[in-house]
């Protein structure tokens, strides 16, 4: 049991963190900005520590202060929420030298899976599919060509040494691979003047899916099933759902047991995300998620576990609450993200007061928010002020939930995307369940 | 405060309590005097002792110096037979040098036989934890036995400096060692060997007053204190306000006083130069 715990965060996540202490009887430690001194983080907490001005950089990255203001206050662990430090496996080593639980995975295990290909060899020895590729780099077409067909097309050739999307080709076939491999590998040259080139499996639209797992100390591991998080622009989530409309329980079984299993072994513990593309019935593992995410919230809410609890007390040496038999799928859930951007506007983010705001209620809505009439948002942190979540027995009473509580949602004082989240929720492309990860760019904002 | 939920409802949500009771190391952090900023400790003995932000030295224990500067840190010190003790009976210097023994702390030197990137060389390395590295009869005998091993070896010499100048619980003896250090020192020099002074922070009294300003080159470390008389008392007398970074080793380099000033981390690679330079191998 914990007395004090630090929360290493701010904004709605530190307040999710510190409405479960506060339910388990802990005392709460918050650590804010100068910018932020107004937050509900730090209102809401027993105690709070200034750790440095608003640049992230100098306060919520900043190891130093926020570890020695955990010394200073005597707490006896740390969670660090999500964004920030949570997945720096040297913060979490600094907390365990200095003899603080981090709550979350150990410094070492993060580490492993932190790496791309390191987390790639984990899963594909414990017979999880990854995203097929090149394990070298190509100069000549000949040997690429080789390697593409064993990887099979359409493949998608990227330069080793690019970014920024340039030097990127997606190629159907072998019939003219060789004259699209050297334009590439010119573009490359003459761009990033290194011509090497990799090869990937090119995946036509993939669906993301993403299993929320939670182990403990003694090798126990359970998943509470699947989250869509395919709804998105440019790589942000915008909507997502649980459980997904594409996967049969046979998927989720037999995919779930295979993450548990292999986690289990590699020692993991505390909550976790394991991401995959999704096309065509097979799943291809992409990353690994070492800490709690934003939309952890549907998970509780469709299973009726909290997440962020059993985290804390797994941290403190508890067993699992849960073994899998009993995790119950009892909701649907869907959140949508309210963010201070204008969707007209090339979605520039939105700053100043926000002179009124007005969240929706009733039955089977939960709002996470960490803002406030009078409020200000600046330019330093991220623009998302709310994250409406429903949940009901079907998923289209959830959907009609959630457009009912959209519409309840109002804001004053700064632009947000509430009316282009309610477009998606209303669209027939949402409605059946099967997009993919390109429906927003595609069907959305091209119309 | 108090937690918001009362006691009687607390008490069911209890879960397994840690076996282990949880101790914070609470000498993790440590403030910068020079640029106020926090830091980790790992992070400044990971560097060489000096802030990662402002570059000041830290004082550093003399096991790191050995790290720091030597090939092998598995040495066992020179004339270790000599203890300090109380000739005078002198106030409360017994009991000084009782915790002191219970604490391991030897002498405020201690001397080596050793190697720098292979280059065998004799080495003192003073030490504040012991009365603030004053010099007393036994401080005086090993830097004396030091010089006249390295003019029977032919071996040169190194001195790491850091000090409050004479102890005054050995009163008039302590300042004997003035004279005898420097007349060691004459006869190691007249004999051709090299004679090299790294000052720390701080070195002052009658330790500047003799064998640290004898080096035929004398390092500083930058912005240690090094000087006679320290400023305060320097200012009530003369009744003058001193100039900025008075008796430090930037100023002390511009007036002439040190050769060089070299940042830690460069100092083992400086000093083997300087051993080259002179044909030691």
């Amino acid at each position: 049991m914990f007395d004090r715990i630090l929360i290493a965060n701010r904004g709605e996540i530190a307040l999710r963190v510190i409405r479960a202490c506060h339910e388990l009887g802990i005392e709460t430690v918050s650590v804010f900005s100068e910018e932020d001194r107004d937050s509900l983080h730090v209102k809401t907490s027993d105690h709070s520590v200034c750790i440095g001005p608003a640049s992230p950089l100098k306060s919520y990255l900043n190891k130093n202060a926020i570890l020695s203001a955990a010394v200073l206050k005597k707490v006896n662990a740390i969670h660090p929420g999500f964004g920030f430090l949570s997945e720096n496996y040297e913060f979490a080593k600094m907390c365990e030298d200095i003899g603080i639980v981090f709550i979350g995975p150990s410094s070492d295990v993060m580490h492993q899976l932190g790496q791309k290909l390191k987390a790639k060899s984990i899963m594909n020895k414990h017979g999880i599919k990854t995203i097929p590729g090149s394990t070298q780099a190509f100069n000549n077409a000949e040997e690429a060509l080789q390697t593409a067909e064993k990887i099979g097309f359409p493949v998608m050739i990227k330069a080793v040494s690019g970014g920024g999307g340039r030097g990127i080709r997606i190629i159907k076939s072998s019939d003219n691979f060789k004259n699209i491999f050297n334009e590439a590998s010119h573009e490359a040259k003459i761009s990033f003047n290194d011509s090497s080139i990799y090869i990937e499996k090119f995946i036509e639209d993939p669906k993301h899916i993403e299993f929320q797992i939670m182990c403990d100390k003694y090798g126990n591991c359970i998943h509470l099933g699947e989250r869509d998080c395919s709804m998105q622009r440019r790589k942000q989530k915008i909507i997502e759902e649980t459980p997904s409309q594409i996967i049969s329980e046979e998927q989720r079984n037999k995919i779930g047991k295979k993450i548990t299993k292999t986690l289990s072994d590699i020692g993991y513990q505390s909550a976790g995300t394991v991401e995959f593309l999704y096309s065509k019935g097979e799943f291809y593992f992409m990353e690994m998620n070492t800490r709690l995410q934003v939309e952890h919230t549907i998970s509780e809410a469709a299973t009726n576990f909290d997440i962020v609890k059993e985290q804390i007390k797994v941290a403190a040496d508890s067993k699992l609450s849960l073994k899998q038999n009993e995790v119950e799928f009892k909701f649907h859930s869907i959140e949508c993200r309210i963010n201070a951007e204008d969707p007209k506007n090339n979605f520039l983010p939105s700053m100043g007061k926000i002179t009124n705001i007005t969240f929706p209620g009733g039955p089977g809505i939960r709002i996470d928010s960490g803002v406030y009439s009078g409020y200000t948002i600046t330019p330093y942190y991220d623009s998302m002020i709310a994250k409406i979540i429903a949940y009901d027995t079907t998923r289209m009473k959830t959907i009609a939930k959630m457009i009912r509580a959209i519409n309840e949602f109002h804001v004053e004082g700064i632009k947000t995307n509430k009316e282009f989240v309610l477009n998606i929720l209303m669209s027939r492309g949402f409605y059946d369940g099967k997009y993919s990860t390109n429906f927003v760019e595609n069907r959305v904002l091209n119309n | 405060m108090a937690s918001i939920i009362p006691n009687y409802i607390k008490k069911l949500f209890q879960f397994k309590i840690k076996k282990t009771e949880i101790k914070i190391d609470e000498n993790a952090f440590l403030q910068c005097p020079q640029c106020k900023s926090m830091i980790y400790q790992k992070d400044i003995d990971n560097n060489f002792g000096i802030c990662p932000e402002c570059e000041n030295h830290f004082r550093i224990t003399n096991k790191q110096w050995v790290k720091i500067l030597l090939d092998n840190e598995e040495l066992s010190p020179l004339f270790e037979k000599y203890k300090p003790n109380d000739t005078l009976n002198f106030p409360g210097y017994k009991d000084k040098l009782k915790i002191l023994k219970k604490n391991n702390i030897d002498e405020a030197i201690t001397t080596y036989k050793a190697n720098i990137n292979g280059i065998t060389v004799l080495i003192g390395i003073m030490n504040t934890e012991f009365i603030m590295g004053s010099m007393g009869a036994v401080v005086g005998e090993r830097i004396t036995l030091l010089f006249e091993k390295g003019l029977k070896e032919n071996l040169p010499v190194i001195m790491v400096t850091r000090s409050g100048g004479a102890r005054m619980q050995e009163g008039v003896i302590s300042l004997m060692q003035m004279v005898k250090t420097s007349a060691a020192i004459k006869r190691f020099s007249d004999s051709g060997n090299l004679y090299i002074v790294v000052l720390t922070n701080p070195t002052t009294g009658g330790v500047t007053a003799s064998f640290a300003m004898l080096g035929d080159i004398i390092l500083a470390e930058p912005n240690a204190l090094i000087g006679f008389a320290g400023p305060r008392v320097i200012q009530q007398t003369i009744k003058q306000t001193l100039p900025e970074g008075f008796q430090r080793s930037e100023f002390l380099l511009e007036k002439g006083f040190i050769d060089s000033i070299v940042r830690r981390n460069n100092l083992k690679s400086k000093l083997t130069n300087i051993l080259k330079i002179h044909n030691y191998k």
